[in-house]
């Protein structure tokens, strides 16, 4: 039991990132990003590739990261001149683009086939108790990147997103760099995402394009929505509830004997959507509402 | 409670999957259930394939139980969805070994599943056997706990191109996968077989999945004149392919792999779309009491490709579990695996026949209901004939055999 | 004939079967304010209500089609009751959210009900006629003569009934149309009900042309969305013109680009028309 709930928890930290980095971008700057997963993949197979093909960790994640970043901010630079709903589904389209070149790109990628024996990180010191060690590596980033985000959100640049959220034209009347704010803070949230999948792809040793479906962003989305988006605690909390939403179904349902095989998943994903209405309905700002004013 | 009682119990609740009680409260060492895992594609892209395999597993620990166990043990089944992928595939593997503490997982599907809980099952020691189809399934060092029923993409590609080379009036082959770890390999194999034998291929192509119509794909292929289409795909992606080749009014030959190309295809495109397609695959053993054993056990299960290889693993893993006089976990599955399922010894179609022989000290040699199942060293399906069928008149038809 | 005219025919059938659910899409978009991702999957639900119809009791294609479009209608008013219309004043992602928890619910019913095997209505599939080179199905004829009818149809209601006024009124402007008198709950379950049936019918066409199983319509979603924004959200015409695009760009890309990329270049053609104009082709939406 100890074994599988130190894996859920790893699972649910990386989640937890790649949440924070979405609440960058949307609860911080307000901008939608409905292809989260895209960056999420970058870093995981930019760091795997490069530590397959030899590349030292200490040289291979920081080049994940930066690749990650710099694709968010790519990308920002050429939609975040559309409205909303259209960036909406420009950022969806990049994720599914990014699946496809993955999977089809095999000379660079390994295609479909997925990228097998990723090198983890210190194996040889913490052979005996290694699920530990990897917990609490992804435990301490999700301490750091939070305190970090923290900081950026108390800080001037942190006030000035908000300031462009709230009123976009009054920003820019009063003379603010508002466009390159928000490639500024895409680009970050890109990054921290990129922490995530780098964490991820070494954790489990394999990537592969299908871990990477859009329905991935949609549950991330999902999970800051939940916790309540607009903060980072809220990110974290709706992260933990997200997953253990999902596992907890899963023993929930060997309580159910007279269900079995497709029935008894597709009972699964029922309780799932019905109580993803539930609460959209009955407390739709999410567990953790965000508070008014910097704090 | 008595024993007697709990046992019974322990049945009906093994075919339900049901977690009754953890096995601290069973006080009976000697009667405590063996448990196994089941992870199927329940729901996603694999979801039309995964319950039959699970039924198969299921039906086979049914009869075990009912005959005493293994060694007076029950076997307690504990099912997952994967839901085909990978991620939610380590989750529920985790979940299987750390609370089940299943001592093996069997009929895994997806490759990418496959190879994600390949890690976690071989430092916790439990033994997987699918049918994923990807080369990587079986490399790396795995130690034995890994095996597949499956017969690996490269042979399986030489085989299509060795009965694909062998009809002369295909001069021009065109070839058309869906998007899958292997299609790569699976192409490169048939078409190599297929130009070493004078043969154009006029086209290769790979499509997307899911996709509600192949018009275009089919466009671009037609327009290279082909005699024959080999279609590597499954089934739903082939029924809409054949409905649009036939749209298309084309005339020439098609080529795909049994497990696409059957009744629910049939049923799925009609007869008249369905008349002439040639099919193959590794050749059941239709004939061994095996197969009729599972036919009779699991209703429709000759339809499903893969339920005979499900109801084969279930039966090794038990007979492994038999060969290991007491012992249960998956290191004894792996150390007796070839024991019982490679020549030389009396040869078994069930578990039943098997564990009767073991218990009397004699060597036996498993032959399934997916095939003879000889495994090789690294977890592979020793190289075995394939079997080509074409449908006519609304039924699949024997045609011949292709030996290797 | 050159071989791109093919592509093009092909690419005008695949839009005409995504023309019916873009603009319920898109029509639900503007009036409710929010994208509702429950459309992929009253696809799949009036897909199954044919099917259940033409295998159960024998009905033709035809009338199991039209009951597709009552029940499915049904369908989308009843999740418009129990999940929407509590939240009409809440902020649009909340409804977006809500409604891909009723796309999971819908498509999980109907896997919990039917198992995940693919099925096919009892129809046969007939050999394209041959048309100044070109290969044209007669199933495909009707399903693009149906879509353009419906299209008519919907443009007609919009434009010259009383109701359909009253929709693009409460579309525009809900409070004012509101302060005016229009009934806006009864415009909200008329459109829900027109959108739903909609759907459902495109669901019974793409089981025609493919084949039914519980992920059929979720693998439209994308395509639809790109349609729907494409022509300019709220726009029945747009919507179709959106989907044909959308069709033909998939279809003729194949030409250029290896058929592994046929949703990106979708995808991308779009980013570029959304950079050149960005309120769609037929765009009003304020």
């Amino acid at each position: 039991m100890i074994a599988y709930l130190t894996a859920i928890a790893t699972l649910v930290g990386v989640r937890a990132l790649v949440t924070l980095g979405l609440n960058v971008q949307w609860g911080m700057a307000g901008l939608v990003n409905l292809g989260a997963v895209a960056f999420f993949a970058v870093g995981a197979y930019t760091s795997a590739l490069l530590a397959v093909g030899g590349t030292p960790l200490l040289f291979a994640w920081p080049a994940a990261v930066g690749l990650a970043a710099a694709a968010g901010a790519g990308l920002a630079m050429v939609a975040l001149r559309l409205r909303e709903d259209y960036l909406a589904i420009v950022t969806l389209g990049f994720g599914e683009v990014l699946r496809l070149f993955l999977l089809n790109e095999a000379w660079l990628t390994r295609g479909a086939n997925g990228v097998t024996a990723i090198p983890r990180p210190l194996h040889a010191q913490f052979t005996g108790h290694y699920d530990v060690f990897y917990l609490v590596l992804v435990l301490a980033t999700v301490a750091v990147v939070y305190l970090a985000l923290e900081r950026v959100r108390r800080s001037p640049f942190g006030r000035l997103l908000r300031a462009i959220r709230e009123d976009e034209i009054v920003a820019a009347v009063a003379g603010k760099p508002v466009f390159r704010c928000k490639v500024q803070a895409f680009a970050l949230g890109a990054g921290v995402a990129g922490i995530a999948g780098i964490l991820f792809a070494h954790y489990l040793a394999y990537v592969e394009p299908n871990m990477f479906l859009p329905q991935e962003s949609l549950f991330v989305w999902l999970a800051l929505i939940l916790g309540g988006s607009g903060n980072n605690r809220g990110a974290l909390l709706g992260s933990v509830v997200l997953l253990g939403l999902l596992e907890g179904s899963r023993f929930a349902k060997d309580l159910i004997p007279f269900l079995t095989g497709v029935r008894l998943a597709a009972a699964q994903q029922i309780l799932v959507g019905v109580v993803l209405v539930v609460l959209m309905i009955r407390r739709p700002e999410g567990l953790l509402p965000e508070k008014p004013g910097a704090s | 409670m008595t024993t007697m009682t709990r046992r019974q119990l322990l049945q009906a609740s093994g075919t339900a999957g049901l977690v009754l009680s953890a096995p601290a409260l069973l006080s009976a060492q000697s009667k405590e259930p063996i448990p196994i895992g089941t992870l199927c594609p329940l729901t996603g892209a694999g979801g039309s394939y995964g319950p039959d395999m699970q039924r198969s597993v299921v039906a086979v620990v049914e009869r075990i139980n009912n005959a005493g166990g293994i060694n007076g043990r029950p076997l307690q089944l504990f099912h997952e969805d994967d839901q085909t992928n990978a991620e939610a595939g380590v989750r529920a593997a985790r979940k299987l070994i750390d609370v089940n503490r299943v001592v093996a997982i069997v009929a895994t599907w997806a490759s990418a599943v496959t190879l994600a809980v390949k890690p976690l099952c071989v430092e916790a020691r439990v033994f997987v056997i699918g049918v994923s189809g990807a080369d990587s399934v079986t490399q790396g060092d795995h130690k034995g706990f890994i095996a597949r029923t499956q017969p690996n993409t490269n042979l399986q590609g030489r085989m299509y191109g060795k009965f694909a080379a062998s009809k002369k009036e295909w001069k021009r082959v065109a070839y058309m996968a869906l998007q899958t770890p292997f299609a790569q390999s699976f192409g490169e194999a048939f078409t190599g077989v297929v130009k070493a034998a004078g043969a154009t291929i006029t086209d290769s192509l790979i499509y997307e999945d899911k996709k509600p119509s192949y018009r275009s794909e089919v466009t671009r292929v037609l327009a290279t004149n082909p005699d024959l289409i080999m279609i590597e795909g499954y089934t739903p992606d082939s029924v809409v392919m054949a409905k649009d080749l036939y749209r298309a009014a084309y005339k020439g030959a098609v080529l795909a792999p049994s497990f696409a190309i059957n009744a629910k295809f049939i049923e799925g495109v009609g007869a008249e779309v369905a008349e002439g397609v040639w099919n193959m695959d590794r050749a059941p053993l239709f004939d061994s009491p095996a197969f009729k054993e599972f036919s009779a056990a699991v209703p429709g299960g000759d339809q499903s490709p893969y339920a005979p290889q499900a109801w084969d693993q279930m039966t090794l893993v038990a007979l492994a579990l038999a060969a290991g006089k007491g012992e249960v976990s998956g290191t004894v599955i792996k150390d007796h695996l070839r024991t019982v399922s490679n020549p030389p010894g009396t040869a078994v179609y069930s578990f039943a026949e098997g564990t009767k022989l073991i218990r009397e000290g004699k060597k036996i040699n498993y032959e399934g209901a997916s095939g003879s199942c000889d495994f090789d060293q690294i977890g592979d399906i020793l190289s075995a004939p394939f079997i080509v069928q074409q449908v006519r008149k609304g039924k699949n038809e024997r045609v011949t055999i292709v030996n290797p | 004939m050159p071989p791109i005219a093919q592509y093009v025919f092909n690419g005008v059938v695949t839009g005409g079967i995504l023309a019916l659910p873009a603009v319920a899409f898109s029509l639900l978009w503007r009036l409710l304010r929010f994208p509702n991702f429950a459309v992929s999957t009253y696809l799949t639900v009036g897909a199954y209500v044919a099917l259940v119809l033409n295998h159960g009791v024998r009905a033709s294609i035809e009338m199991a089609w039209l009951s597709a479009l009552v029940v499915t209608g049904a369908v989308a008013l009843g999740v418009d009751r129990i999940a929407f219309r509590p939240m009409r004043s809440r902020r649009p992602f909340s409804l977006a959210i809500a409604s891909i928890g009723v796309a999971f619910i819908l498509e999980n019913v109907v896997r919990f009900v039917w198992g995940n095997d693919f099925r096919s209505y009892d129809v046969p599939v007939s050999r394209a006629m041959s048309v100044a080179g070109l290969r044209i199905g007669r199933e495909q004829l009707l399903i693009l003569g149906v879509a353009v009818g419906v299209m008519a149809l919907a443009q007609a209601f919009l434009l010259r009934t009383r109701l359909g006024i009253a929709m693009r009124a409460t579309a525009d402007n809900a409070l004012l149309a509101a302060a005016k008198g229009v009934p806006t709950e009864r415009v909200i379950a008329a459109a829900t009900l027109g959108g739903g049936a909609l759907a459902g019918g495109a669901g019974v066409f793409l089981g025609l042309d493919a084949s039914i199983d519980p992920l059929m319509g979720g693998g439209l979603i994308i395509s639809v969305f790109a349609a729907a924004i494409l022509g300019g959200i709220g726009s029945a015409p747009g919507a179709l013109a959106g989907a044909l695009i959308v069709g033909i760009v998939e279809e003729v890309g194949m030409l250029v680009v290896p058929p592994t990329y046929k949703t990106a270049i979708g995808f991308v053609i779009i980013l570029a028309v959304l950079l050149v104009r960005p309120t769609g082709l037929a765009g009003a939406r304020t």
